[in-house]
Order: C-alpha cells, then sequence, then structure tokens
C-alpha cells in the first residue's frame, strides 16, 4: 500500500506550495521629512548702502543714479547711525522731488489686486502669497487714506527690501 | 503632591524668584547698583593727537622749533599766561596779512583746571598711536593693538554698557562725529554677541548729516502727519517686517522706539530750518570743522539732553604737514571746549548737574618729520613706539568733582587712556556691573579710584 506515503507527499508538496506560493504585495507609504519655507526665505544677505540706494533710486525714479548723486547719498547715509531713520529721510526726501514715478491713487484703487502684486514685484522682486494679498488687499479697500505714495514708502523701507 | 515634594517645589520656587534678575519696566535685567553722581556726562576726544609739550607743558614754540618762547595757548582749559611774542595761533589778520596773530578772547573767568582735575601724564599704553584705536579706547575701555580700520570694536563701547545696565534709551546717548572718515560711524557700538546693536548709541556727523551731502538727499524731506500718514507706513511695514522674519535680517537701527525715531528726524529738519537761517549755536570763533561740530553738539545737547555726549575733534591732525595750524586747531579746541562748558551751564536740565571729561585721544611724535610750514615751523606725526604719543592728560570738571586738583606728575604718570569708560560707569552707578563682565583693559580704572 503505499496510500499513505502518497499522501505525505502530496501534503509535504502542498506545504512546499503554500511556502512559496505568491504573495499579496502590501505598500509601505511613509512621510518624508520636508522643510517648508517661506518664500523670502533665500533672501538672507544684506544690501550695501550702495546696492540699496541704487536700487531704491531706480524703483522711485525709473532711472539709474549718477555717480556723483550716490556718493553723496552714501555720505549722508553714513552720518546718521540709526539706518532706519536714515532710509525713512532719504525716502521721504525722494518723495517729495517732482520727478519721482508714482503710479495714481485712480490707478491704485480700479484694480487693487494687480497694484499689489506689482508692487511687490518691483520691490520684492517677487509675487505676494495669498495670505498677503489678501491682508494687503484688505487693508487698502479699508482705508481711504491709503494712497500709492504710503505703500511704496512701506516697501522700500522694509527689512525685506533691505536683504536679497 | 507629597509633602516632600511640595517643601522640594517650594525652595525651588523660592531660589529662583531670589536669584533670577528682575526684568525693569525699560528692558534691562539688573538696577543700577551704586550712586549717580551726575545726570548727564559729555566726553570730550580732544583734537587728533596732542603734543603734551604745546599742551599741558604750555612750552608753545620751545620743544618744537627751537625757539625759546613757551606759554599756554589753551587758557579755558588750562591757567598760565599766553605766549609773550611770535604769536600765530589766533585768528588772521588779514589787512597786514598775518596769520594767525589775534588770540581768541577767553570764554571761561576760570579755567576748567582749577574748576575740576587734571591728571597731566596719563598713558595711552597700548597698541598704535592710530586715531581708530585712540577713540575706540576712549568709548570702550579696552585697546585694540590688532583691530584695522572698517571694523567695530570688539569690546562694547560705554553706550553699550548704559543702555544695558542703566537702562539708557537709545536717544540718551549721542556720538557727535567730526565726520564719517577713519570709521567713526562704526564708534557707536560694538560686534560684541552679547551687546552689539541692540544697545547702541546714536550717531551723528553733522557736518556731513547738514553740509552738501545732507542738503542733497535729506534736506526738504517730507512732513507725514504722524498718525494719518506714519501710522499707516509703520502699520504696513510691521506687516511686511513680520513676513520676514529671519533672525537679525533687518535694516541696522538702533532700536530707537517710534516716538524717539520721530524726534530724530523732527532734530534733523529743526536743523536744517536752523542751518537755512543761520542760526545753528556756534562758538564766537567757528572758522574750522571742530568748532562747527562742537557747535552742533550743543544742539543736540539742547534738544536732545542726553545722558552721555561723547564729541570727537580732529583739526589738530593737520599737524602733519602744518605746525602753525596745528598751534591754530589746538587753541580753537581749547575755544570750544570753553565754550561747550559755558554753553552746558545754559542748558537747563544739565546745567550744574553734568560731569565733562576731556582726553586726547593719543599724542605725537617727540621728533618733528622734514615738512616745513610758510613760518618755517617743522610738522610733526604720531609714529608707532614713539613714546611721546603715549603722553596724554585727563581733565575732568563738574558736580562732586574736587576742584583745584592735580593727580600724578612727569615722573609719577597716573591715569590710562581706557579709564573713560569705567569713570562714565562710575558716574551713572554702574561701575561695578561693568568691571563684572571682565572686557576692559587690565589697566583701565575709574579716574575717582586713581584719586
Amino acid at each position: 500500500m503505499n496510500t499513505p506515503t502518497s499522501g505525505k507527499w502530496a501534503a509535504s508538496l502542498f506545504l512546499l506550495l503554500l511556502f512559496f506560493s505568491c504573495k499579496q504585495e502590501q505598500d509601505v507609504y511613509g512621510i518624508n521629512d520636508l522643510t517648508i519655507l517661506p518664500v523670502n526665505s533665500e533672501k538672507d544677505k544684506p544690501k550695501t548702502s550702495s546696492q540699496y540706494i541704487s536700487i531704491l533710486h531706480t524703483n522711485l525714479f525709473q532711472r539709474a543714479i549718477s555717480p556723483n548723486r550716490m556718493l553723496e547719498a552714501l555720505r549722508a547715509i553714513e552720518s546718521i547711525g540709526d539706518k532706519q531713520i536714515a532710509y525713512d529721510i532719504l525716502v521721504s526726501k525722494y518723495m517729495n522731488d517732482g520727478d519721482v514715478v508714482l503710479p495714481s491713487e485712480e490707478e491704485m484703487r480700479e484694480d487693487v489686486e494687480e497694484f499689489i502684486r506689482e508692487t511687490y514685484k518691483r520691490f520684492l522682486v517677487r509675487s505676494p502669497t495669498e495670505a498677503e494679498l489678501t491682508w494687503m488687499r484688505n487693508f487698502i479697500n479699508s482705508r481711504p487714506n491709503v494712497t500709492p505714495e504710503l505703500v511704496y514708502f512701506a516697501f522700500a523701507t522694509s527689512n525685506e527690501h533691505f536683504h536679497y | 503632591m507629597d509633602r516632600r515634594k511640595f517643601i522640594k517645589n517650594s525652595i525651588l520656587t523660592a531660589t529662583g524668584a531670589v536669584a533670577a534678575p528682575y526684568i525693569l519696566p525699560s528692558g534691562r535685567l539688573f538696577a543700577q547698583t551704586g550712586y549717580q553722581m551726575a545726570e548727564h556726562v559729555v566726553f570730550v576726544l580732544f583734537a587728533g593727537g596732542v603734543r603734551q609739550q604745546e599742551a599741558v607743558l604750555r612750552r608753545y614754540l620751545a620743544d618744537s622749533q627751537n625757539e625759546d618762547i613757551e606759554g599756554n595757548i589753551m587758557y579755558n582749559m588750562l591757567e598760565g599766561a599766553p605766549p609773550p611774542d611770535k604769536i600765530a595761533y589766533g585768528r588772521d589778520d588779514v589787512q597786514n596779512n598775518i596769520i594767525g596773530a589775534h588770540p581768541i578772547d577767553r570764554l571761561l573767568e576760570v579755567p576748567l583746571e582749577n574748576q575740576g582735575v587734571l591728571f597731566p601724564e596719563v598713558r595711552f599704553a597700548k597698541g598704535g598711536a592710530g586715531h581708530f584705536n585712540g577713540l575706540s579706547t576712549g568709548v570702550s575701555g579696552n585697546y585694540y593693538i590688532t583691530q584695522g580700520l572698517r571694523n567695530r570694536p570688539v569690546s562694547p563701547t560705554i553706550f553699550e554698557y548704559l543702555r544695558r545696565f542703566a537702562g539708557f534709551d537709545a536717544s540718551d546717548c549721542w556720538f557727535v562725529g567730526h565726520g564719517i572718515g577713519g570709521s567713526r560711524p562704526l564708534l557707536n557700538h560694538s560686534d560684541h554677541p552679547s551687546f552689539g546693536r541692540r544697545y547702541g548709541g546714536n550717531f551723528i556727523a553733522p557736518l556731513t548729516t547738514f553740509g552738501a551731502p545732507g542738503q542733497a538727499h535729506f534736506m526738504d524731506f517730507k512732513n507725514y502727519h504722524p498718525e494719518t500718514e506714519w501710522g499707516v507706513i509703520r502699520e504696513m511695514r510691521n506687516f511686511l517686517n513680520n513676513n520676514f522674519t529671519q533672525e537679525g535680517l533687518e535694516i541696522p537701527h538702533l532700536y530707537n522706539t517710534p516716538d524717539e525715531e520721530n524726534n530724530i528726524k523732527e532734530f534733523v529738519r529743526l536743523m536744517f530750518e536752523k542751518v537755512k537761517s543761520g542760526q545753528v549755536t556756534l562758538p564766537p570763533v567757528n572758522d574750522n570743522n571742530d568748532l562747527k561740530t562742537i557747535g552742533y553738539a550743543v544742539e543736540v545737547m539742547q534738544y536732545f539732553k542726553p545722558k552721555l555726549t561723547v564729541v570727537d575733534l580732529s583739526d589738530i591732525d593737520v599737524c602733519h604737514s602744518n605746525y602753525t595750524a596745528y598751534l591754530k586747531n589746538l587753541h580753537r579746541a581749547d575755544h570750544g571746549v570753553g565754550f561747550l562748558w559755558r554753553e552746558i551751564q545754559r542748558i537747563p536740565g544739565m546745567q550744574n548737574n553734568t560731569i565733562m571729561i576731556v582726553m586726547p585721544e593719543h599724542g605725537r611724535d617727540e621728533a618733528p618729520n622734514p615738512i616745513q610750514d610758510e613760518n618755517d615751523w617743522f610738522a610733526y606725526d604720531h609714529s608707532a613706539g614713539n613714546i611721546n604719543t603715549r603722553r596724554i592728560f585727563t581733565l575732568m570738571v563738574g558736580p562732586g568733582i574736587d576742584a583745584n586738583l592735580k593727580i600724578g606728575s612727569e615722573e609719577n604718570p597716573i591715569g590710562d587712556a581706557s579709564d573713560i569708560t569705567p569713570t562714565i560707569a562710575n558716574i551713572f552707578g554702574i561701575k561695578e556691573r561693568v568691571e563684572a563682565e571682565g572686557l576692559l583693559d587690565g589697566n583701565a580704572m575709574s579716574l575717582f579710584d586713581r584719586i
């Protein structure tokens, strides 16, 4: 009688097949760490005074500052220790100049969103985030005394504008 | 919580409450611990390299030009008769074409030497006799043997000590610079990591701010309404700055409060008005930059009543190439200091409540260089290693200062160029805190302790 032997073989074969049989692949999902930085995080170098003045002048007058005027401006800035005060006065002086190029208030209020995008691009060389856009739009729309000049002033003397 | 744990926690809490420094309303961690001798200090960094021979030794031409003429050309500061002959330090006699023929009238009836304490032989002990080393030693109480220009002092300045330990505001502390050369704009604070810009003093170089550069780029700056316009600007700027919060990345400001910022801007506006109308306060004779700088320093004091004002003078340095001009400027520096002291006594609040300290930043050589001027007098440099460059003096006057006292002599020098920082700290009652930082030169000592 070979039935029991065949049975053992069959059982062994079954176990062997079971062991090597196809297994359903299981996908394992993970999360990689990703540092999310602010949009302006790459600006970590301060501009020199000459870089700042040069860019400021071009932004406000749409033309480059002459070397002689640059030298004078540098001296004036260096003569005041608190640079925020020095730049505030410099920008205030430039805003009093008839040649400064500013959008009109009508243009700003006609399309506030476009004005904000253009201002970010002009001074901070980037687009605003949705949060920034919303805040700025609400700020301008809710305050009738906001003018393009005041907006430009705030951007021109902000910390981000001083870095690249 | 069991009893043992409760007791342990109570002890820890009590210990912490006792040991933790108090954060005062001013933001400082520690209260002043000492007695405050005066509410204001004015420190004059005198003139740009002065030879002892023409200053406290009153030797005029005797030790410099082989002419046997002695005399005192600093008679607002020092006692003694002026030179009897070869007068070349005053105002020019234009009609007769005689240079420096008319000495400037004295402003003070009693010379400062007789009103206060004179340390006639003080030592500039270390490093080269360079202007930046001298000036930075004066304001920081430490020498900079290897440090070059274009760097801020490594050790904290007196401004930083005062703002951090005495709770002074930024606009309580002013450095009024003769100009923007020689890294002067870097002397209002150090790069020390525990101090630095956060505690810096305000700096202004008035001849630049209100001279041609400032007139081209600052004068007639727009006057925004403080609430309806400045308020809008600040609100937007705060929003932008809050979205750019990288640590330390900001326009290098000095932590003036918004009110202080407005005040400084109004001062600048006022000064331009005075410049236009010719009403800037100036000494009776004001024909050099030192005297104009002193005039503006008086304006700063009248407007802000700073607790500490540092004024730096520099015109004497013309001695590198013109000895006659050196004498004229030394005479004028004395005129300026006399004027400064007189004006301080006219400022409400500072009157009888200000201690003034005068010290040259270093001396000059004993032997001349080959350059001769129109009087055939030889010029003098300030060379490294020349022992005469290490000889300076210090004069101190004001409430609580002994009158008519002389400390030290040529044979027994007393005092060091690094003494001024601990002396000012002493006056404001924070000497122990400053000394405890361990950042002063080993020689530095309050002049009051030397007395």
